[in-house]
């Protein structure tokens, strides 16, 4: 009995990454590629990330998968349901769903205004609530049903100062990961978690020039900031068959920051 | 709603009561009127604690017990009812930290393993099984109350403590699952740097408010924060609680991604 490698292979599947202008996206769509996935490349702004995306669609397509770019405004449920289905009528179905929107705001609560907790509550949080909601929709029409990946971050577990709004909309992206996983179960959809830590391009928290931002990064176990490449194979884990039984949960790609005293 | 923490009337053993928390845990549920059995291995140390708490006003015997000998155990236990008539809370508090060490993970003894486990975690199995016995005979229900350590809860240099108190962790879990049918409550208090007792020196009052600078609120835990929650969660001011852990540390274990005060200020982008 086969049991092993050929659960990670994605040949024939499709797959739609939404945020490949953050490393961790087009490092998960690369990663998809490779595995055999037709990877549809979502960009959430219309600016220098469509440029981003095409260069991995160039990627993908010469290594004779089938790619395509969107621009998708993560912020209007509307958007993301519409451009959705585009992709899947597009790619001839929908597996797999990946999303890592991130916005970052570092700023103590007494500063943070209205607006800018409603932005970031929307672009880290409704976001992936939106995408939820229309890849469920798509990936219940397989009887084989799909997999749902919502990338969030470490601060959605543990608290820092000034990471009020931040860490409650990723918070509540690791909730949805667990609810969803319980409503979309019976269609065998898994819904599961990507939870990162300190990761190199992350200059809006890991500022190079900040002592104490080193500090952090020392901090994980590793003694080192993560990199995209690592967040590819978890993924791919995640995505396919051989994700099995798993589901409802969030695993961090940390480098042991959370398991230490 | 006070009166809820009422302990009038009630019959506590804790163990490890000879000092530090244990003895400070002890002086509380006195406090609130519960009548104790103060057991460790050091017969002075719970005598003291034990006539502290005389002096007070309060009922308090000691005896000293090796919870790592259930034969001990059952007997403190024994001890009790026969002093009592019930046996109505137990507080399994007695521990050691790791007895030697540090050592390279591979080279670390079996006996220093063994032993750090017979203490912490089957001290604590022996404690809530003798109690439990007694109180299931008895009837009318009754409480356990474990402690642990945050250090359960994260990795460390000097691994057996945790891993025995990460046990304790599980087993509270286990004696709720198991026990609620009986009116058996069973909770677990997980401090984390807590001091024992007042600071012996300047020197040391100045180590512990160095030490403080790392946790959230900016200083150490001291023993007497204990009691408070021990008379909580030993009182029918808890009484839908069971199988749940008591963090007390000051806000450390809800962050941990970094130095302390780490704040990084960014506005956002776009």
């Amino acid at each position: 009995m086969s049991t092993n490698i050929e659960h990670f292979e994605l040949s024939g599947r499709k797959a739609m990454v939404i945020g490949v202008e953050n490393p961790a996206g087009a490092a998960i769509a690369r990663a998809y590629a490779e595995a055999g996935a037709d990877v549809a490349l979502c960009v959430l702004k219309a600016d220098d990330a469509v440029m981003t995306a095409k260069r991995i669609q160039k990627e993908i397509e010469a290594q004779g998968s089938q790619s395509g770019v969107y621009v998708m405004d993560v912020t209007l449920g509307r958007n993301v349901q519409v451009t959705t289905r585009q992709v899947a009528k597009e790619l001839g179905g929908l597996d797999i769903v990946a999303s890592c929107p991130d916005l970052f705001l570092g700023k103590p609560i007494g500063k943070t205004t209205d607006a800018e907790l409603l932005q970031v509550m929307t672009h880290n949080f409704n976001s992936q609530f939106y995408v939820a909601r229309s890849a469920a929709g798509e990936l219940a029409k397989n009887e084989a049903g799909g997999n749902l990946i919502l990338v969030s971050h470490i601060l959605g577990e543990r608290g820092t100062r000034n990471t009020a709004a931040y860490g409650a909309a990723h918070a509540a992206t690791q909730s949805l990961v667990r609810s969803l996983a319980q409503e979309l179960g019976a269609s065998q959809i898994s819904v599961n978690g990507i939870s990162l830590g300190w990761m190199d391009w992350m200059d809006d928290r890991i500022d190079p020039d900040v002592e104490d931002a080193g500090r952090a990064v020392r901090f994980s176990i590793m003694k080192r900031a993560g990199e995209a490449e690592e967040v590819g194979p978890m993924a791919v884990w995640l995505s396919g068959s051989a994700v099995g039984y798993v589901s409802g949960q969030v695993f961090t790609i940390d480098g042991g920051l959370l398991q230490h005293l | 709603m006070l009166e809820t923490l009422q302990l009038d009337g009630k019959a506590a053993v804790v163990t490890g009561a000879g000092r530090g928390l244990g003895k400070a845990m002890s002086k509380a549920l006195a406090q609130a009127g519960a009548d104790l059995v103060c057991a460790a291995r050091t017969a002075k140390q719970v005598e003291g604690t034990a006539g502290e708490i005389r002096e007070a006003g309060g009922k308090a015997i000691a005896v000293p017990t090796d919870v790592t000998d259930s034969a001990q155990v059952n007997a403190l236990v024994a001890a009790c009812v026969a002093e009592y008539g019930k046996i109505d809370i137990m507080v399994a508090n007695a521990g050691i930290g790791d007895p030697v060490g540090p050592f390279e993970f591979w080279e670390y003894p079996d006996d220093a393993f063994d032993k750090t486990l017979a203490v912490n975690l089957k001290g604590t199995f022996y404690s809530g099984r003798a109690a439990t016995k007694a109180m299931v005979e008895q009837g009318e229900g009754g409480v356990l109350i474990n402690v642990a350590s945050g250090t359960a809860l994260r990795g460390n240099q000097n691994f057996a403590y945790p891993t025995a108190k990460g046990g304790v962790i599980s087993l509270t879990k286990s004696e709720a699952t198991m026990l609620w049918r009986h009116n058996i409550r069973a909770n677990v208090i997980v401090p984390g740097f807590v001091s024992q007792a007042p600071p012996a020196s300047s020197e040391e009052a100045e180590i512990r408010k160095n030490r403080g600078l790392f946790v959230p609120v900016g200083r150490l835990g001291e023993w007497w924060e204990l009691g408070p929650l021990a008379v909580f969660l030993a009182s029918d001011a808890s009484r839908y609680v069971t199988g749940e852990s008591f963090i007390i540390d000051g806000g450390g274990l809800a962050g941990g991604v970094g130095p302390v005060n780490f704040a990084p200020e960014h506005e956002l982008d776009g």
